[in-house]
């Protein structure tokens, strides 16, 4: 009998296929789970709500407090944003890393939400938060340690989230440009909107940090931490396709 | 820049990492994404679920209750209209002033009819009426709010060659006067 199929190979194809199924109701769970628990907040958590937009309807002039609240409000539940932060520090254990990965975040986001708005640049919501949802994609995979082993490189990590940002940054430009609002007093609006945007990041970091910092001290940390970023990648998927449907219903 | 020490996967359980990340999106994607988000429920899951449309529906309008300067009570009606071809008829409620008569008609058929909801003063001889507004269309809802006490309601006009029903659903503070 060809050993190529001796009775081992097959159990252990068994064994194979039994773990990805326990995997993938791992993660089916888990995501359907955070999905129901998000879905009421997931109604704004992709545009603008009602009372922000009345806001910014009758809004003259400079409003600076306002303008940074709604900044640091819409990154806060912003989930693609913050998955995809998730995903940029799950392995990032210095302080200074997590600064500096962070920062050419923050640059890349800083600089295409400023000259997207101020230069009233129209990119399409759906096809930007679509490629939004594949840096979620990318950083898990890039977690997983997938383009070392499947592509044979390591591509440029800083350059990619500063790249990445980039996109980012036209998604938060395009829910302001949703909204007729005031030119007078522009600039100033606009920058207390990125200040409150980069408010609402750090408060969001310091819980991820948090969280992530105590889970490292268990060993179910790396265990789990491939379910982690394959779920990373998934609710990335599934974003890219909620949004791609959007680009094609609406 | 220095990582957490951690393993690279190997290719096959990149693969099957892969391959679950897309299969696991797809599935939740087609059996709650698009049924809550958009309406379309290929695995009728949503539609057991009772949630589709859940997120992009419309806002309900709440039902206006209006007794205006009189004191007649709340009521809820549904009543079937037929309308000939090539005729019209008029069907009428009573309201005081200033009450509110939600209505909802729609017909039978892919048919339009020509409707002008309209009010007439109470006792009024000189045949007055004020439009509230007329077209041709296949189905309408809506609410007024009275100017005057009178009868008010609509006039329906079928110019299709073919007998059609209006079906109309009305809510509101009114007594019912019927086919003038």
């Amino acid at each position: 009998m060809n050993p190529k199929h001796s009775l081992a190979d097959g159990s252990s194809q068994i064994i194979h296929f039994y773990e990805a199924v326990r995997l993938s109701r791992k993660v089916l769970i888990g995501l359907a789970s955070l999905f129901v628990i998000l879905l009421p907040g997931g109604a704004f958590a992709h545009g603008v709500d009602e009372s922000t937009q009345q806001f910014l309807a009758n809004n003259e002039g400079v409003a600076i407090l306002p303008f940074l609240y709604i900044g640091a409000k819409h990154m806060i539940t912003g989930y693609d944003h913050l998955l995809f932060l998730v995903g940029v520090i799950f392995f990032l254990y210095r302080p200074k890393d997590v600064l500096v990965y962070v920062s050419f975040f923050t640059l890349g986001h800083s600089l295409t939400l400023l000259f997207g708005v101020y230069q009233d640049i129209r990119v399409n919501a759906y096809l930007i938060d679509a490629i939004i949802g594949l840096s979620i994609v990318y950083k898990g995979f890039d977690n997983l340690g997938g383009f070392q082993r499947l592509l044979g490189f390591q591509p440029n990590t800083m350059a990619a989230v500063l790249i990445f940002g980039l996109f980012h940054g036209f998604g938060l430009a395009t829910k302001l440009q949703d909204f007729e609002f005031d030119r007078e007093g522009l600039l100033q609006n606009l920058i207390a909107f990125n200040v409150g945007v980069e408010i609402g990041q750090f408060l969001a970091l310091i819980f991820i940090v948090i969280a992530l910092t105590f889970w490292r001290r268990y060993a179910s940390y790396l265990q789990f931490a491939s379910t982690t970023n394959v779920a990373l990648m998934s609710a990335g998927f599934l974003l890219t396709l909620y949004q791609l449907a959007g680009y094609v219903v609406y | 820049m220095s990582e957490i020490e951690h393993t690279i996967q190997s290719t096959a359980s990149l693969i099957k990492a892969l391959a679950i990340a897309v299969i696991v999106a797809v599935v939740l994607f087609v059996t709650l994404v698009l049924p809550i988000e958009f309406g379309i429920d290929p695995t009728g899951l949503g539609d057991r679920l009772g949630v589709v449309n859940l997120i992009s529906a419309e806002p309900e309008a709440p039902v206006v209750a209006r007794a205006g300067e009189g004191e007649l009570a709340f009521r809820s009606d549904e009543t079937v209209i037929a309308v000939a071809a090539n005729s019209g008829l008029e069907y009428k409620f009573f309201l005081d002033q200033h009450g509110s008569l939600n209505y909802d008609w729609s017909l039978d058929s892919d048919a339009a009819l020509y409707f002008d909801l309209h009010g007439e003063p109470e006792g009024d001889t000189t045949g007055y009426f004020e439009s509230y507004g007329a077209a041709t269309v296949g189905a309408m809802k809506g609410t007024i709010t009275t100017p005057f006490a009178g009868s008010h309601g609509w006039y329906w006009r079928n110019d299709t060659g073919e007998d059609v029903n209006v079906t109309l659903v009305t809510q509101g503070n009114y007594e019912i006067i019927g086919l003038k």
